[in-house]
């Protein structure tokens, strides 16, 4: 077993987890979707993008493609929450909640990307 | 075809008068490794990753912690940061910028998170910022950076170049004779005192060098082995099998390529032969072979050096070794074996004096004697006193000095050759006025320019040997007549259409006589500064062709002259009218107008024989 291996399947699928988590309930409803998850969500994705970095396979590059449009979308989703919150004086409303979880909802998509080539990789591992 | 300013975006655009990038086949790919030349990105990346992880989660616990810590409004009611307050917070609290408590005051609670906030992201940024200061400290990683600066460089060398792999003494040496030439050159070496010396002496043109190994393909490839403009590889190092490699790397990878390598044995000059045929230069072996032409053709020698020593050397001196009578040669290592076989092969005694008997063996004949060669008795047993020639050829500048030394005092009248091992010892050995001194690594940089400088250079140089010692001293005349002690430039000139295209119809005629182009432009009466050594026409040498030589298209032509007969000779090959005048002294109208004008007035009249001012 290799401790590299656990730490960076780990933070892979926590990242797709947590995202789910997020995505997880009615699109418009503010109740259901947790700003806590979502901030654990961007943290626990940069952490998987850092882990992805400096590998120079073409399956790692990918990796790293997938974890950074996550990323992207993630941030983007918590700009318009913290635009919401603190600027827009109409503050958090349905519109703007499907947005922000639509945009996690990409980020959700990019995150199983990432897990499915977490599995294909390990599957594909050959014991010599 | 004639027109000047078309031929200069002409030859812009094609670069070069042979064409040898114009028509010749793409060259095959040579493996570049792929992964060394992106390497610092990855490398920077890899060991950041550490450092990065640390940060966000100092970053995020801090955020979260300030998140949950109960705080007051302004009006005192119970109130939480949110989390885009939070991040504002510790954004400007990290990085030491501190903007104070907002939007309200804070609670104790909340101060005392802010105080382990502040600590951690402290940690959290020093931990990061050294890591990169220890990065870019890192010699893995400088190591990698120079490898892409350099294989860049490499890549964007749009002019011809040279591979040189070994810069000690005579990559030195050969490398500023060849920038004074304005030729490109790149240096690969394995010691890493010798690229900072490149990067710190003065070249006019920014040469790209690495610290690596020749006997690494991976490594030739990166200094452009493959590349298209690579017009040929010099193999320098101080170590043959390094040059045996380099070789085999060239040969192997782009057998098209010439190959120059030193060589200190002759078995290893064999096994280099093998491969393609590199041009290989032993010094030991030529020292004996100028020795023997010393000897024999004196002026051929004196020609022979200072052709080599290339444009700006003095006239050497003449020097007489004598012919007959027996040398005596002290230390019979690789030196000692080339140079007795030479003069024994001209006729010549030899005495060998050798201190290790294992070293001289049979092939030493019954002229050996066996001791220090700095021990007065031996010396003797050497018979100095009886003999008209001394070498002092062991690998030991002090020894060589010393022996000299004593070989004098012994015989006054001795000719007296010696080996200098270390540049830094020039000047004693200089001092001691050695009749003939061998430096190998001059040897070395010198046969190599006169191979590369100038294409036909070194076809004249073997040449002379054949046209006798007369013929040497008349051309050594000649030439100080025409250029004064000091040798002028060298230059090749094709009489193709590209080169010269003004000149197709008049050496279709059939009467191109030599004489006749090297008129002036100016005043055609007078002849221009300039001397053609040699002309080669289908593989078919001349040396020196009088005035009346006939030259036909396709000819290459060596001269040399002064810089001026050179550009004045330019203008002929290239403007029509110029050289309308200078073969026939017809002033013809360059500009299209006037030639017009006088097309419609007097057609086929030509002005014979005027001449401007």
């Amino acid at each position: 077993m290799n401790l590299e291996k656990v730490v960076f399947g780990f933070f892979v699928v926590l990242a797709a987890t947590l995202n789910f988590g997020f995505f997880l309930g009615d699109i418009d409803d503010p109740t259901m979707h947790n700003r806590y998850e979502l901030f654990a969500a961007v943290v626990v994705n940069l952490i998987a993008t850092v882990l992805k970095f400096g590998d120079r396979t073409q399956l790692g590059a990918v990796h790293l493609a997938t974890s950074l449009v996550a990323d992207l979308q993630l941030i983007a989703a918590a700009l318009v929450l913290g635009y919401a919150a603190y600027v827009s004086t109409a503050g958090l409303t349905a519109a703007t909640t499907a947005s922000i979880v639509s945009l996690s909802g990409g980020a959700l998509l990019a995150n199983l990307v990432s897990v499915v080539l977490l599995v294909v990789e390990t599957a594909s591992f050959h014991r010599g | 075809m004639g027109n000047p300013l078309l031929l200069m975006w002409w030859r812009l655009l094609a670069w070069d008068d042979d064409g040898r990038r114009a028509g010749g086949p793409p060259p095959p790919e040579v493996a570049v490794p792929h992964a060394e030349a992106s390497a610092p990105v990855f490398l920077v990346l890899r060991r950041m990753r550490a450092p990065l992880i640390v940060l966000i989660v100092v970053f995020a616990v801090s955020v979260l912690g300030l998140t949950l810590v109960p705080g007051e409004d302004a009006a005192g009611r119970p109130w939480r940061m949110g989390f885009f307050d939070a991040f504002y917070f510790m954004s400007y609290t990290a990085t030491t910028i501190g903007f104070g408590e907002i939007p309200y005051p804070f609670t104790p609670a909340q101060r005392m998170w802010a105080m382990v906030s502040i600590y951690l992201s402290v940690i959290g940024w020093a931990y990061a910022i050294g890591s990169l200061l220890a990065l870019l400290q890192d010699r893995a990683f400088r190591a990698a950076l120079a490898l892409q600066h350099v294989t860049r460089k490499v890549g964007r060398l749009g002019e011809p170049f040279l591979l040189l792999a070994g810069y000690g003494r005579a990559g030195e040496l050969l490398g500023h004779a060849l920038d004074g030439l304005g030729r490109r050159f790149v240096v690969l070496d394995r010691a890493n005192e010798r690229i900072d010396d490149l990067e710190l002496d003065s070249f006019h043109a920014d040469i790209p060098a690495l610290v690596g190994d020749a006997r690494d393909p991976g490594h030739l490839a990166v200094m452009g082995l493959g590349s298209p403009s690579c017009e040929a590889v010099v193999a320098l190092t101080d170590d043959d099998e390094a040059n045996l490699a380099v070789v085999m790397a060239a040969a192997l990878l782009r057998p098209e390529l010439p190959v120059i390598a030193r060589a200190t044995t002759v078995a290893m000059a064999e096994r280099m032969q093998a491969f393609g045929s590199p041009s290989v230069v032993n010094p030991f072996d030529r020292y004996g072979d100028h020795l023997c032409l010393a000897a024999r053709a004196p002026a051929t020698y004196r020609l022979l050096t200072w052709l080599e020593r290339g444009p700006g050397a003095e006239l050497p001196a003449l020097s007489h070794p004598p012919r007959e009578g027996r040398w005596v040669v002290c230390g019979y290592g690789r030196l000692g074996r080339s140079l007795a076989a030479d003069l024994r092969a001209e006729g010549l005694a030899v005495t060998v004096v050798d201190p290790g008997s294992g070293g001289a063996d049979e092939d030493a004949g019954d002229d050996l004697v066996v001791g220090d060669g700095v021990d007065p008795d031996v010396l003797a047993r050497a018979g100095v006193a009886t003999a008209v020639g001394f070498v002092a050829g062991t690998d030991n500048d002090i020894t060589n000095l010393s022996l000299v030394a004593a070989a004098r005092r012994a015989n006054p009248g001795l000719f007296v050759g010696a080996r200098q091992n270390r540049p830094a010892n020039a000047p004693l050995f200089a001092a001691m006025e050695i009749d003939t001194l061998l430096v190998p690594a001059e040897v070395v940089a010198r046969d190599v320019y006169a191979q590369l400088a100038t294409p036909l250079l070194w076809r004249f140089i073997q040449e002379m040997p054949r046209q006798g010692d007369a013929w040497a001293a008349e051309l050594v005349e000649r030439l100080t007549a025409l250029c004064g002690r000091h040798l002028e430039g060298l230059w090749t000139l094709p009489l193709t259409p590209r080169a010269a295209p003004a000149l197709g119809s008049w050496l279709a005629g059939g009467d191109a006589r030599l004489g006749d182009l090297l008129r002036n432009p100016d005043d055609r009466d007078r002849q221009l500064h300039a001397l053609v050594l040699l002309v080669v026409r289908e593989g078919q040498a001349t040396p020196t062709p009088g005035a009346d030589f006939l030259l036909a298209p396709g000819d290459e032509l060596l001269l040399t002259g002064w810089a001026a007969a050179r550009r004045a000779l330019a203008t002929t090959l290239t403007v029509d009218s110029v050289r309308e005048y200078v073969v026939s002294g017809n002033l013809v109208p360059a500009g299209w107008v006037w030639r017009r004008l006088s097309r419609d007035t007097r057609a086929p009249e030509p002005v014979a024989g005027r001449r401007p001012g």
